[in-house]
Parts: structure tokens; C-alpha cells; sequence
């Protein structure tokens, strides 16, 4: 783990969803630091560096990948608080769902969702739609000013 | 019959002119007695040029004298009194009778007109006053006798004979104007030697408008000779005004000659008529003829006046009960339909049901619904081709009226091809939105109507000649009518207006309640729609771990840990079992929204009770303390307060897992409205800020593995407290406690679903 790499920041609730993604992230082999959140709440205080998260340190995570339905608040209400912060707004944010009703994604991508990923009952394409998330976000898009782009090391 | 206030211009053969001729001011006055006007200090202003033949003095004469110089002391003795009083009005009084130097008699009345007062003497045979007693008789048998009169027409013709004996003329009628103003002889009573006008009518161009005026103004005259010589007023025009006088009231009022051609034209030298008003309309006249010229004393005028008078009393009476009669039935109709017409729901299909009636209500032989398109017939109705298109053009005219016709050939193109079955239509909008017709129909009924002459000769006639032509001829001429119906009476059409507003209020109503049950829908489809969004995501979930959890054992293929492998093994079950719950609860919660209540007296402390029965075994070694209160027995249904109960007990349980002593309470209050229950605990509570998801369907404000549950549990407490009027709410702080409440109405009504 490079101190230069962003962490990932992962939002989920459900522990089964939340292993199953580690166990994705881990085989996809990313060498970002993962932060996890089990509610919206507790991702907005991480966010907003508030709460437990208050003294934490400076910088957004590379990409937020974040579960649809969430305990106190969900991931939409999540996506538009961070979108309606300025230090936040252009942070990369994946919805991460079970399903793919319409009114979601159209409200995901009202608020400004970076990409939508349906949660695929077959577990190796799980893991390969969380592995391709991981490196299109966390590695090969371009970050936003200001901050630092992974370089692999070879 | 004919109005004696015809024009005088014989020049003009336009006969509407007769419309417009000035008849209240001839100018002149019949010779059967003398007019004089005088200033109001009693001074001869003008006098009739016949002064002469009457008293001996040249009319010119006679201006500026005094009245009382004039006619002497022993006149102006009788009259004086009266005139001197200021007492005459401006309907003609009887002053007295009054006997002249040159020994003539005359009656004097008196009535005041322009700031003038205008004098008539009427030559009479006798020197005394009129004498009443032999009239009494006659007016008080007919006044006992009109109460015994069955109809109408019985009515006339008793005031038709009683007219005749009053006044001795040859042949007395009564008759009634149409809507047309065509005059309808009802009653006729006559000497054997004079022709019948009974049944017949008269044609509306006999009367002209403005002596129709003048007949409303003035209730009696009479023309006691036909042949007379009008005696011109000296000097001709008042001086006061520079105008000619307005005789409208004056007994002796000359009239047209036009008329007194008529007049002569049907055989009758003298003719009187008194006006028949009913509710202030000219409604008819009595009508009286003599072949020779007869007097009328101003004692019998004032008899036969009376006699129109109460006759037209009567029949107003008569009308006014039998249109009572008629829209009370009309009514019953309507009402007996409107109660049809609320019965079931599609409104349209309500009206097709009771045809009948709707044939009733307005009397007709056919009826038709149109909606939009389509046209739902019964009786004698046109095609609904035809109808389609009446309909069309109806759509055409002013919205919002109810139309009428009862000769619908002459108003509408297409009306001509429909006479048989449509020539009286009677149809109104009965939607303010849609194409939605009510129309009923009416069939052609040919009639024959007996004119008393040709009315359509009188134009002709007087073009050709261009003189002077009343109609000469009286025979009875038949005229058969096409293309009308019975007329629609006036009740029905206000009752029409009436039936309409009725059903558009029934349609507002429907709408309503449509409105209602549309946004009942949109809230169920809203919940369906929540609930289906629910499954899509949390019932998907379970089986995506297996099969995730699965596919990891098949993948390392047993190399991995064994510790690792149990777990995904547990995974596995935990996910199955998740899953299994997430059926039931959603089966349950379904349910509760469609099953219906059966309400009953319920012990809460039982419910309570109940429950905590149900919950003591898996409580284990936990320290629960439970502090119950007195709680009021609700009526409601036991089974799903149960269910509810149930739920919020459980979760004070579930959610007071980490404490060492759990506190539960419940408690309750009542007001004059409903109950209220609290369960209150010291457990985990949560933050307000998420309070409005509570209730939700799978809405968790805690971490699946700290309190485990679908998420279920809260929705289907507030869908039960709903379904019975309740409300229910929570309070809560985070780490010490929740508290939840809710309500049940002391009165039950189920909300509807």
C-alpha cells in the first residue's frame, strides 16, 4: 500500500454484500487503502470529516463505491449531499444496487453518479465489474486538479 | 272580432303599419254623447264639435266658459261636489246623471289626463242615476256559480251567458290568445239567428300590437254603431301640450275606421269587449256583438267589467292549480327517476335504464341518449344517423341551454326529413365537458284549424285594392298545420332546466367520488409500487449471497480454511433462511392491507398479555422488567392489533438486546376522541433525524447484524393503525431508549380500501 494511493471508500450495509466486495476488490488487486462505511450517515461524516471521522486525514477518496439502499440515510440522499459540496463535488461516485429499477438510475444520474453498477447474481462477474471499477476509477481516470494520479509501480 | 283601434291612414295597405298607428289620439270621439275638457280651475278648454246637436251651442261657443256656467245651476249642483272635490283620478268616475236645460239626460264621468280633466256625457233616456238593483242579481249568481265550474271552458261559457244577459247582445264569445296571439273562441253564447265562431280562431293580424297595448290599459269599450260619424274635438289639439289628447281611457274614444269596416264587413253594428287579464297579461277578451247598433249603459259596462274581472280571477286560479298540478307530477317523475339514475355507477348506462320514464317526464313518444358517438334510443325516434347529426347542429347553438322546438322543421335544415317522429325536440347538454345529449322527441301532429276567414287573404286584399280593407269574409276556413308537435309546456322545460342541473349534479358527483377513488389508487398503486421496488432489492440480495457464497466455495474447491469455508457455509443458510422471512413478511404485510377488519371490544391488557407470552421464551437470561399501566378496551379487530402490538413489543425487546436491565412500558390514555398507547423502552432508540423513514417498508435504521428483521415490522404496525383510523408515531434517543405510539378511535370505521 502506496501512502500516494487514495483509499477506496466503500458504503454498505448488508455484512454478505460487504464480504462478498472485499473478497472482489481483493482479487482485482488494488492497492488502494479501503475505507468502509455501513450506513449513509456514517459516509457523510467520513466525507465531511465529522463525528468519529472528525480528526481524520485531509483528502477525498479516489472513488466512493457506494450501496443504493442504506441504513439513516440512503445513497442517493448520499450522492447529493456530495454533490452539493464543493469540496466533494468532483469526487467519482459508483452506485452500487441490487436491481435495476428505472427511477434509481434515472435519479442517479439526475444527481450526478459517475457510474451505475447492478450488483450481478453471478459472482465472477462481480468481481470483474467491481475489479473494472476499481482500475477505470481508482487508476486510469484522469483525477480531478489538484490531486495525485496513481502511477504503477512496475 | 277584430281590435276597434285599427289605423285610420286609409292610404297605407301595409298592415303592420297598424302597428304603429297612434290610436290613443284620434282626436275625435263617437256622436253618442259630447266630450269636453276643461282646465283644472274648470274652464272649458275644448269640446266636441257635436256640442251642437247635443245642447244647443256651437263648440267654439262654448270655450272659456265656465263648466258650471255651461251646463247650468241645477247640473253643476249634482256635479259640482265631485269635480269641485279634486277626487277625479285617471280612470273615468262616474260624476252622476244630469239633466241639461234643453231637457236631455246624460251620465257625466270624469277622469283626469294630460293636466287636463276630460268630461264625457252619454246621452241616456233616463233622468236618474243608474240604477244597479236588477245587475246584482245576475253578477252574484255567476260569482256562486263559477266555483262549480269544472274547467276552464266552462268557466267562459258561463261568463259568456251572464255577459249576454247583462248586455243583450246578440252573441257574446269568449275567447283566449295562443302564444301566436291568434285568438281561440272558447265560449260563445248567442241569439239562434247569429252564426257560430265557436272553435274557430281569429288570426293574430285581427288585433294589432299596440290596441293589445291598449286593451291591457283600458279593460272595457264599447262601439255602439258602427255607422256613427266621429264628432272632432274643437280645437283639435290640446293647448296645453300643442299635442292631440290622449283619449286612451275616454269612453267615447272614436275608433279606426278600418275597424268600423270590419265591423260592418262581419254584420255587426255594435260590439263591445272586455279584456280578460290574468297575471297582468292580456290573456283574452269576451267579446260581444249585436247586428244593430245597441248601447251599452255605463251601469251595464261597469257589470260586465266586473264580470271579466272575476272571471279572469278564475281562471288565473284554475292555471295556476292545474300547472301546480302538472308540475307536481312532472316532478314525481323526475324525482322517481333521480333515485334510478343514483343506483349504480356508470351514469350513462343509469340513464338507458329507466327510458320509460324519461318518456314520462316530458311527455314524448321517442327519447335518445347521445354519447359522444354513440346513441342509445327508445320510442319513435329518428335514425342514429339522424340523430347524430341533429345533435351535431344542436352543438352549434348557444352551450348550455336547453333547446326547444315544437317545429323543429323551421329552425333546423335536417328537421324536414324527420317531421314524422321529430317535429318537437326538446334536448339539453348533460355534461359541461363531454358531447353528451339528452334529446326527446316529439311526433308531427297534423291539425286542421278553423279560421273565422281566411287570415292569409287580409295582405293580398288590401295590396290589390290600396284602400281601406279589413278582411270581408268570415267563413269558416279550414287550415291544416304540418310539421308540429304538441307544444312543450313552459313546466317542462323548467322542469328540463331542473332535471339537467340535477344530473350534472350527480355527474359532479361521480366525478368526485372518481376523483376519490383515483387518488385511493394512486395511494395503493404508490404502496404497490414501494413494495415492489422493495422486493427488486431486498429479496434479490439473500439470493445473490448464496449464490456469491457459493460460487467462493466452488472456486477454491475446498483449498481454502476451514474457518472461512464454515463461514460461507453459515452465509449461505443465513441468506436461505433471510430470504424464506422476506416471503412471509411480505405475504403478511400484503395481507393486511386486504383482508377486511372484524371489529370487536378488544382487552388490551389480554393483547399485552398475549404477546408477551409469545415473547418470554426467547428471551433466555435477559432481565426484562415490564411495567404495564391501566390500558381502556378499544373496539377494533383483535387479530390485527394483535399483529400490531405484537410488532412494537418485539421490537422493544429486540432493540433493548445490549442493555443489562431492560425496562418495557406500556401505557395508555383516553380523550373524548380515541386512545392512545405508548410503548415506551430504554434500548438502543435511534436518531429523530431519520424518524420519517421509520415507518417505511424496509426501512432499517440499524445495521443488519446489531438487530436483525426485514425491515417489515414498523410498516405493518402503521398499516393496521391506519386501517382503523389510527395514527402512529415514534420518539426516540439515541443509546437511551424509543418510545412508540399510536391511536385507535373510540368509534370504528374502517378506512376504506
Amino acid at each position: 500500500m502506496t501512502s500516494m494511493l487514495k483509499p477506496i471508500l466503500l458504503v454498505e450495509d448488508n455484512p454478505h454484500d460487504l464480504e462478498l466486495t472485499l473478497i472482489a476488490l481483493s482479487k482485482s488487486q488494488l492497492a488502494n487503502q479501503v475505507v468502509i462505511c455501513r450506513d449513509g450517515a456514517e459516509a457523510l461524516d467520513y466525507l465531511l470529516h465529522r463525528g468519529d471521522y472528525a480528526d481524520r486525514n485531509a483528502g477525498n477518496p479516489a472513488v466512493v463505491l457506494l450501496d443504493l439502499k442504506l441504513p439513516k440515510v440512503d445513497g442517493l440522499e448520499v450522492l447529493k449531499t456530495v454533490r452539493e459540496t464543493p469540496s466533494l463535488r468532483s469526487m467519482p461516485v459508483v452506485m452500487l444496487t441490487s436491481s435495476k429499477e428505472e427511477q434509481d438510475l434515472v435519479r442517479s444520474y439526475e444527481l450526478g453518479v459517475n457510474a451505475y453498477v447492478v450488483k450481478p447474481v453471478d459472482f465472477t462477474e462481480f468481481v470483474r465489474a467491481i475489479a473494472d471499477l476499481g482500475i477505470f476509477w481508482a487508476v486510469l481516470n484522469e483525477p480531478p486538479p489538484g490531486s495525485l494520479r496513481y502511477i504503477k509501480p512496475t | 272580432m277584430s281590435s276597434p283601434d285599427a289605423p285610420h291612414d286609409a292610404g297605407t295597405i301595409d298592415l303592420t303599419s297598424c302597428d304603429r298607428e297612434p290610436i290613443r289620439f284620434p282626436g275625435s270621439i263617437q256622436p253618442h254623447g259630447f266630450l269636453l275638457t276643461l282646465t283644472p280651475s274648470l274652464a272649458i278648454l275644448q269640446a266636441s264639435d257635436n256640442l251642437h246637436a247635443w245642447t244647443g251651442t256651437a263648440a267654439g261657443d262654448a270655450l272659456g266658459q265656465p263648466l258650471f256656467d255651461f251646463i247650468g245651476s241645477t247640473a253643476a249642483a249634482s256635479l259640482g261636489p265631485e269635480l269641485a272635490a279634486g277626487t277625479v283620478g285617471p280612470r273615468p268616475f262616474y260624476l252622476g246623471t244630469v239633466t241639461l236645460a234643453n231637457g236631455k239626460h246624460f251620465d257625466v264621468s270624469g277622469h283626469a289626463c294630460d293636466a287636463l280633466v276630460i268630461v264625457e256625457f252619454e246621452a241616456v233616456q233616463r233622468s236618474r242615476t243608474a240604477d244597479f238593483r236588477h245587475l246584482y242579481p245576475l253578477l252574484g249568481d255567476f260569482l256562486l256559480k263559477v266555483n262549480d265550474a269544472s274547467s276552464i271552458d266552462a268557466l267562459a261559457q258561463l261568463a259568456a251567458r251572464h255577459t249576454r244577459a247583462v248586455t243583450g247582445y246578440g252573441r257574446v264569445m269568449i275567447y283566449q290568445f295562443d302564444p301566436d296571439g291568434h285568438g281561440h273562441v272558447l265560449a260563445e253564447a248567442r241569439d239562434a239567428a247569429y252564426h257560430s265562431y265557436l272553435g274557430q280562431r281569429f288570426p293574430a293580424s285581427d288585433v294589432p300590437r299596440q290596441a293589445r297595448e291598449l286593451y291591457t290599459l283600458s279593460r272595457i269599450r264599447v262601439i255602439q254603431d258602427a255607422n256613427y260619424t266621429p264628432a272632432r274635438l274643437v280645437p283639435e289639439l290640446n293647448p296645453l301640450t300643442g299635442a292631440a289628447n290622449d283619449l286612451s281611457f275616454a269612453s267615447l274614444r272614436s275608433v279606426s275606421p278600418v275597424h268600423l269596416q270590419y265591423m260592418r264587413n262581419m254584420g255587426t253594428l255594435a260590439s263591445m269587449s272586455v279584456s280578460l287579464m290574468v297575471k297582468g297579461k292580456l290573456w283574452g277578451l269576451i267579446s260581444c256583438h249585436n247586428a244593430d247598433p245597441a248601447p251599452v249603459g255605463f251601469e251595464e259596462r261597469a257589470a260586465c267589467e266586473q264580470l271579466g274581472q272575476i272571471l279572469a280571477l278564475c281562471i288565473g286560479a284554475r292555471e295556476d292549480a292545474q300547472e301546480l298540478q302538472f308540475r307536481l307530477d312532472v316532478r314525481r317523475v323526475m324525482v322517481s327517476m333521480l333515485g334510478a339514475l343514483t343506483q349504480s355507477q356508470n351514469f350513462i348506462d343509469n340513464l338507458s335504464h329507466v327510458f320509460p320514464e324519461l318518456l314520462q317526464f316530458a311527455r314524448a313518444d321517442g327519447v335518445a341518449i347521445v354519447v359522444d358517438d354513440q346513441v342509445m334510443a327508445f320510442g319513435d325516434t329518428p335514425e342514429p344517423d339522424q340523430i347524430r347529426e341533429l345533435v351535431g347542429w344542436l352543438q352549434t347553438r348557444a352551450q348550455d341551454e336547453v333547446f326547444h322546438s315544437s317545429a323543429l322543421s323551421t329552425l333546423y335544415p335536417g328537421g324536414a326529413a324527420i317531421t314524422r317522429n321529430a317535429s318537437g325536440v326538446l334536448s339539453m347538454p348533460i355534461s359541461k365537458i363531454h358531447k353528451h345529449y339528452l334529446v326527446w322527441f316529439r311526433p308531427e301532429q297534423v291539425y286542421s284549424i278553423d279560421w273565422a276567414g281566411n287570415p292569409h287573404e287580409k295582405d293580398t286584399q288590401a295590396s290589390l285594392t290600396g284602400t281601406l280593407s279589413p278582411r270581408t269574409s268570415f267563413a269558416a276556413w279550414r287550415e291544416t298545420i304540418h310539421g308540429h308537435s304538441r307544444p312543450w309546456h313552459d313546466a317542462e322545460i323548467e322542469l328540463a332546466f331542473e332535471f339537467r342541473s340535477a344530473l350534472l349534479g350527480i355527474a359532479l358527483e361521480r366525478a368526485e367520488q372518481m376523483a376519490e377513488l383515483a387518488e385511493e389508487l394512486g395511494r395503493a398503486n404508490k404502496e404497490l409500487e414501494a413494495f415492489s421496488y422493495s422486493v427488486s432489492h431486498d429479496l434479490r440480495a439473500p439470493l445473490r449471497h448464496i449464490v456469491g457464497f457459493s460460487d467462493l466455495l466452488l472456486e477454491s474447491n475446498g483449498s481454502e480454511d476451514a474457518t472461512r469455508r464454515q463461514r460461507f457455509l453459515k452465509n449461505i443458510k443465513d441468506s436461505a433462511r433471510l430470504a424464506g422471512k422476506l416471503v412471509d413478511d411480505l405475504l403478511s404485510f400484503s395481507q393486511m392491507g386486504r383482508a377486511s377488519l372484524r371489529p370487536a371490544t378488544v382487552d388490551m391488557r389480554d393483547l399485552v398479555r398475549a404477546c408477551m407470552q409469545k415473547l418470554l421464551p426467547d428471551l433466555g437470561t435477559r432481565r426484562v422488567e415490564w411495567e404495564i399501566g391501566q390500558l381502556p378496551d378499544v373496539t377494533a379487530d383483535p387479530a390485527f392489533l394483535y399483529q400490531a402490538l405484537y410488532n412494537l413489543l418485539s421490537n422493544a425487546v429486540k432493540f433493548t438486546g445490549q442493555k443489562d436491565v431492560a425496562v418495557i412500558r406500556i401505557y395508555a390514555e383516553q380523550n373524548e376522541t380515541e386512545a392512545v398507547f405508548h410503548i415506551a423502552d430504554n434500548g438502543a432508540g435511534f436518531s429523530m433525524d431519520y424518524v420519517h423513514k421509520l415507518f417505511g417498508v424496509f426501512q432499517r435504521l440499524h445495521r443488519m447484524e446489531d438487530f436483525e428483521g426485514t425491515g417489515i415490522g414498523l410498516a405493518n404496525v402503521r398499516r393496521i393503525i391506519e386501517r382503523h383510523h389510527g395514527r402512529v408515531w415514534a420518539d426516540a434517543v439515541t443509546g437511551q431508549g424509543a418510545t412508540f405510539s399510536f391511536t385507535i378511535p373510540n368509534h370504528f370505521e374502517e378506512l376504506p380500501q
